[in-house]
């Protein structure tokens, strides 16, 4: 089994900046297809055109599909099979437009340990804050990852 | 879609249910989509080499099956915040169904919100993913 430290002193470290390419609408319609979503904001560009915010929105779990050119931090590498995704959260802020340019933030938010009935686990939680080209915030995404 | 609106809704009311089965090629095309190459999305086989039982869903992908259960609720639906706890993994070819009940309700200078638990369980009411939600309602 793999022993993991807890060392506090990488929260807060940025481990990874990256500009994503712009938004494309194509990137929105395959996004909300993959999981079966039916509302037209999200999958009828027509009507999304009509509606309350003049075209197609990302659907709200989008941010969840841009990878940065990081995962965690170079230094947690080794450890980086042994993780398993134990949770999400998402903070919704401005609608991802089609043409958007999103720039990723990733930083360690928080590293705590747990014992359970199977034993000790470690979790490290990385907070990815999302914002489009005018500055605002289109989402803050918390992923906890479990490593035992 | 008819809106939902906050005069209408009370604590404890739910949400209709979101009853379906993911196949095998449906958790490896969503996997793709959002960038998650993993060999555990993918098939069996290269599940079981990581030690898994077989292919697995992404938990992102129980998000997003939550996003659409709340945002199918009728038009003018923003989810605020939504959080997930992925607490047992969920396999293709296996009857899911999703639900969510509302816990509380607010109205403020931002507008009328709803907090909702949300719930996948399978067919033998296994809890796999549990979460909550803020959702923002017309106003």
């Amino acid at each position: 089994m793999t022993k993991i430290a807890i060392d506090r002193s990488m929260v807060g470290q940025e481990f990874d900046h990256t500009v994503f390419p712009p938004v494309t609408e194509t990137e929105i319609l395959a996004y909300a297809h993959a999981y079966g979503e039916t509302n037209p904001l999200h999958t009828d560009p027509a009507a999304a055109a009509r509606g309350p915010y003049g075209g197609l929105i990302a659907p709200p779990t989008f941010a969840v599909s841009l990878r940065g050119a990081h995962f965690m931090p170079r230094d947690m590498r080794s450890i980086g099979r042994n993780g398993f995704d134990a949770g999400k959260d998402i903070e919704m802020g401005a609608p991802i437009r089609v043409g958007d340019v999103l720039t990723g933030s990733s930083t360690v938010h928080d590293v705590y340990e747990k014992t359970g009935r199977s034993g000790t686990m470690v979790f490290i939680v990385f907070r990815t804050t999302v914002m489009n080209q005018d500055g605002q915030m289109v989402a803050i995404v918390d992923q906890k990852m479990m490593f035992r | 879609m008819p809106s939902p609106s906050l005069d209408t809704i009370d604590v404890g009311d739910e949400l209709p249910a979101l009853h379906l089965t993911l196949t095998s090629e449906q958790v490896r095309h969503y996997a793709q989509t959002a960038n998650m190459p993993g060999g555990r999305f993918m098939s069996d086989a290269e599940a079981k080499a990581e030690g898994l039982p077989g292919q697995i869903a992404p938990g992102n992908l129980s998000l997003a099956l939550f996003s659409r259960l709340l945002t199918s609720w009728g038009d003018g639906v923003r989810i605020k915040r939504i959080s997930a706890t992925f607490r047992a993994i969920v396999r293709p070819n296996v009857p899911l169904v999703l639900s969510a009940v509302v816990t509380e309700k607010h109205a403020s200078e931002d507008g009328n919100f709803l907090e909702c638990d949300l719930l996948l369980e399978n067919q033998d009411g296994e809890r796999l993913v549990t979460g909550t939600a803020t959702v923002e309602l017309p106003a």
